[in-house]
């Protein structure tokens, strides 16, 4: 649809469609969004409620600026105050008032404050005894509802403002503060860097060998006249029909019993040949002229120079698309490592596969996990920006991923 | 053309005539050798075979086994018909001795590497890369630089600069080269590769490798060709499988032998460490497909209103009547149903946004590619990654999807709609994620379709004042009518095999709550690497790629139809 009228309605229509690929492709990008956010928060963070974007950590005051020796303290608020408080104790012993007269006004003051009058009172059919607390700079009367523990906060301006509270209740003050030490722990003390290296070990490893064997395989079945070709290149074609599931379990036989269970050659090794590079090495050296080759064979040069010499160098745009599809599919396979590797040895493990064994036993620590995923997705997301071109073009006349 | 070939032939020969003489005393010599050396390769071969079929302690598993005595018994017969070839100067001599000696070297090679622990050394060199992986990604930048100054000096050739930066980034990259070796640490591997060196068989078989490539070699040369009187045809065949032979052994070996071995071990029980199977004929493919179906006078009746060995699958109430539905393997038929329900959903929702996104990219207006990138981005991110995000998103109590659908008021606030822990939305967040990953690729499939759609007719129903609404329903649907059936197909075949996102999602318990998201994947991987019943899993396997195929020879079909007519190719 071109959409090169003029007038208003039309500018409403393409205002209208901008929105709409907006609106889509915010639901695409969201997702993302939301993993680089969370793969930045800190332990407490994730579990905040609303979920937030920006990764937030709690503000903190040196200890001595409210008088105190130690670590920094957090900072608190609370809704019935504008003041800003220190969290200087998290664990005090609290006893916890309840006003005669008004009883759902809650006293909490430190476990000694209060004084006993003697007196009791009758709340629910329980005699309790009469205290007497300090409310507002006002002593009143209350009874001793329970003693819990809680945290002493100081006003932060007035340090005779001494105020005790649930640390649960009192709303942290917050501020922007990504934790990007998620990822080395994630990398190291989770060992997912290990996994990170062997999965670009694999995957170069991949990428390489089905250039070189797709290269000499389209070349074959592109240039060279040979007897059978056209028969051998209809099972070819026909191998893309199988899916991979019907290999799985006769492959893993295979790999048991040459002794590759648990390695990496099982990932790599298998899946250097593949069918689809091989068309579109053809593909693209069927569309080369001859004239170019057969002045070569003229000077009597060999095949593999004509090879290697002539055709390689034009081919570049295939083989960075053969490339592109090779590392997208090492880089993100895990059915056949989860299949291979299951010895529960970390020292084989891919990338997507430590992923998944990781969001799987410590879900607590999904910051972590999603440092991992971010790691994961990032290359391939990167690859595919910059290979575009190749990539969008081919995967039209693909039919395989 | 033939003339051509025929001059290539005569211009070849004429170059060797001058130092003809001592060349083809020479050649009658080389030739002499081949022929002991194929008696020595005969020999080797039947060492071969001895030592495959040893048995005790190191006895090979069979497969290794079988695969190594036939090979082996093929390369003695081969040896000996070759040698008396040559020596008789048959035509057949230099194909067969050819095929010999190449495919020795390729075994000879492979179990060299073997002796050597190479395939096992695949692990360490994972270690030293982790060990070393600063200067690694230094070596990467070195290179990257090269690249882009290789760039720049391919485009203005004579300058100073870019040649400079070049050699600097090959510098760089050296260097990184050298601190990667040091830093990996290489000296474990160079005494076990020393210790694996010194070993009589490792020797030999180096031997062997050595012998069996030079031999290749000399047989591939030009005069040895002529000596033989190697047709044209004949030679072509032999480069075209000498280029095609890398990928045609690994096809053999990791597809062709495989795809058999699969068919094979679905007629037996087989269990994952060899040491039961028995031949069952159909019985697992019986047990995977048997149903039973009887009427029931009560509405919920159970199993035993079935065949003893038959559970109810589901219950039915038709004409008045409960019928009750069984099957033997029960899991495989819920996820059949999953699988069922999973491409009535999730297909449409992958494929109708992509097929009107699409046709909005396909206009001029600015910013189309930027938009066409984002959507691809998901179907390249990879599965692990994506569904892990998701099923936070998903998340009861704390997750994205609860809270914005809180926000715009279609929930009450604070109900904590268990997406992945319901039985009833666990499979249809699955199918969310699903489409949300492939619509974008499926976009760009339109798009290249909407190559293929004359201009002309746009240009005519803009000018008979068609909206754009009209233009979709009339022209742009019609004539995608191919690119859709292509799309829908594509789309189908990658549904019907999902499992990285069910096994993600339903975490801890894989299919789960109960056999919600079971597919049929799913099924076979827990049948096969949880129960280790191989043989019942292949008949899954081979039950779900007769169901694959039908749907891909149709995609097949339409694809030639396509490619034939120019739409996609």
């Amino acid at each position: 649809m071109s959409v090169k009228r003029k007038g208003p309605r039309a500018a409403l229509v393409r205002a209208l469609t901008y929105v709409l690929l907006v609106a889509v492709a915010a639901i695409v990008i969201f997702p993302f969004v939301v993993a680089v956010a969370t793969s930045t928060k800190n332990n407490q963070d994730i579990y905040n409620y609303p979920p937030t974007l920006i990764p937030r950590e709690n503000q903190t005051v040196s200890a001595s600026s409210v008088g105190v020796e130690g670590d920094p303290k957090p900072l608190y608020s609370f809704p019935d105050s504008d003041a800003t408080y220190v969290l200087v104790d998290n664990d005090v012993s609290i006893a916890e008032f309840r006003r005669l007269g008004d009883l759902e006004r809650v006293i909490r003051v430190d476990v000694t404050l209060g004084i006993k009058t003697g007196d009791t009172v009758e709340i629910d059919g329980e005699q309790e005894d009469v205290f007497v607390v300090e409310l507002d700079g006002i002593a009143v009367q209350a009874y001793r509802s329970r003693l819990t523990s809680g945290g002493r906060f100081v006003n932060l301006d007035d340090p005779s403002d001494i105020r005790f509270e649930l640390v649960n209740l009192a709303e942290p003050e917050t501020q922007f503060g990504p934790r990007l030490s998620n990822f080395s722990e994630v990398l190291i003390d989770k060992e997912l860097g290990r996994s990170l290296t062997n999965t670009i070990l694999v995957t170069l490893a991949v990428v390489g060998g089905q250039i070189l064997t797709s290269i000499l395989g389209g070349y074959a079945f592109a240039r060279i006249d040979f007897k059978g070709r056209n028969s051998i290149f209809l099972v070819y074609l026909g191998s893309v029909m199988v899916p991979f599931v019907v290999l799985i379990i006769p492959l893993f036989q295979l790999m048991l019993q040459v002794g590759w269970l648990d390695n990496l050659a099982a990932l790599i090794i298998p899946f250097v040949f593949t069918a689809y590079g091989t068309f579109l090495m053809r593909q693209f050296f069927v569309g080369v002229p001859k004239e170019i080759e057969e002045a070569a064979l003229l000077d009597n040069a060999s095949r593999s120079t004509i090879l290697w010499k002539i055709m390689v160098p034009l081919a570049r745009p295939a083989i960075a698309t053969l490339a592109t599809f090779g590392f997208l599919y090492a880089w993100n396979s895990f059915f056949w490592p989860l299949v291979i590797i299951n010895s529960g040895n970390p020292d084989g493990r891919v990338l997507s596969l430590a992923l998944s064994t990781l969001g799987g036993r410590s879900s607590t620590d999904v910051n972590l996990v999603f440092a991992g995923a971010v790691v994961a997705m990032t290359p391939p997301i990167l690859v595919f920006l910059f290979a575009q071109r190749y990539f969008v073009r081919n995967s039209a006349s693909s039919g395989l991923k | 053309m033939s003339k051509t070939k025929g001059a290539l032939i005569v211009s070849r020969s004429s170059d060797d005539d001058g130092e003809d003489d001592s060349l083809a005393q020479d050649l009658a010599g080389r030739l002499r050798l081949t022929i002991v050396w194929h008696l020595v390769g005969a020999i080797a071969c039947v060492i071969g075979v001895l030592l495959a079929s040893r048995g005790g302690d190191t006895q090979l598993p069979w497969m290794p086994r079988f695969a190594l005595q036939i090979m082996f018994t093929l390369g003695f017969a081969g040896n000996i018909v070759s040698g008396f070839g040559i020596r008789t100067r048959s035509r057949w001599a230099r194909p067969t001795s050819l095929a010999v000696n190449y495919l020795l070297t390729v075994v000879a090679v492979s179990i060299t590497l073997h002796l050597f622990n190479a395939y096992r050394g695949l692990g360490h060199l994972g270690e030293g890369l982790y060990k070393a992986f600063v200067p690694f990604l230094v070596g990467c930048v070195g290179l990257l630089w090269v690249l882009v100054a290789g760039q720049l000096l391919a485009k203005r050739p004579t300058a100073q600069g870019p040649d400079q930066l070049r050699k600097a980034g090959w510098g760089l990259a050296s260097l990184a080269g050298v601190w990667f070796v040091i830093a990996a640490d290489p000296t474990g591997m160079i005494s076990s590769l020393a210790r694996s060196a010194s070993r009589p068989l490792t020797i030999a078989v180096l031997a062997l490798t050595v012998g069996a490539a030079l031999a290749t070699r000399f047989m591939w040369s030009r005069p040895v060709a002529q000596h033989f009187g190697t047709t044209r045809a004949t030679e072509e065949t032999l480069s075209g499988l000498a280029f095609l032979s890398p990928n045609l052994l690994g096809f053999g070996a990791f597809f062709a032998f495989p795809l058999l071995f699969s068919l094979w071990v679905s007629f037996f029980e087989w269990d994952t460490t060899n040491t039961g199977h028995s031949f069952v004929g159909f019985a697992n493919y019986i047990k995977a497909l048997s149903l039973d179906f009887s009427g029931s006078a009560q509405a919920n009746a159970g199993n035993e209103v079935l065949k003893p060995g038959y559970q109810v699958l589901m219950h039915l109430d038709w004409f008045g009547q409960h019928w009750v539905l069984g099957a033997r393997d029960i899991e495989f038929w819920l996820s059949l149903r999953n699988i069922t329900v999973f491409l009535f959903l999730a297909v449409p929702l992958a494929v109708l946004p992509a097929l009107f996104l699409s046709s909005i990219l396909t206009s001029k207006l600015a910013g189309m590619k930027i938009f066409r990138a984002i959507y691809f981005i998901p179907s390249v991110a990879g599965v692990i990654g994506v569904s892990i995000v998701w099923g936070q998103m998903f998340d009861a109590t704390i997750g994205w999807i609860n809270y914005l659908l809180d926000l715009v008021g279609v929930t009450d606030a604070g109900a904590g709609q268990g997406w992945l822990t319901d039985r009833s939305t666990a499979l249809l967040s699955m199918v969310v994620v699903f489409a949300w990953m492939q619509f974008g690729f499926n976009t760009v499939l339109y798009l290249a379709g909407h190559q293929g759609v004359p201009k002309e007719l746009y240009e005519a129903a803009e000018i008979d004042g068609a909206n754009p609404w009209q233009i979709f329903r009339r022209i742009t649907v019609p004539q995608l009518r191919a690119t859709t059936f292509y799309v829908v197909v594509t789309t189908s075949i990658l549904a019907l095999q999902l499992f990285d996102i069910v096994w993600i999602l339903s975490l801890p318990e894989a299919g789960g709550p109960g056999f919600a998201t079971q597919t049929p994947v799913l099924t076979l991987y827990l049948e096969a690497f949880r129960e280790n019943k191989q043989g019942y899993a292949s008949a899954l396997a081979w039950i779900l790629f007769i169901g694959i195929f039908g749907l891909t020879s149709i995609q097949f079909r339409s694809q030639r139809d396509e490619a034939s007519s120019g739409g996609l190719s």
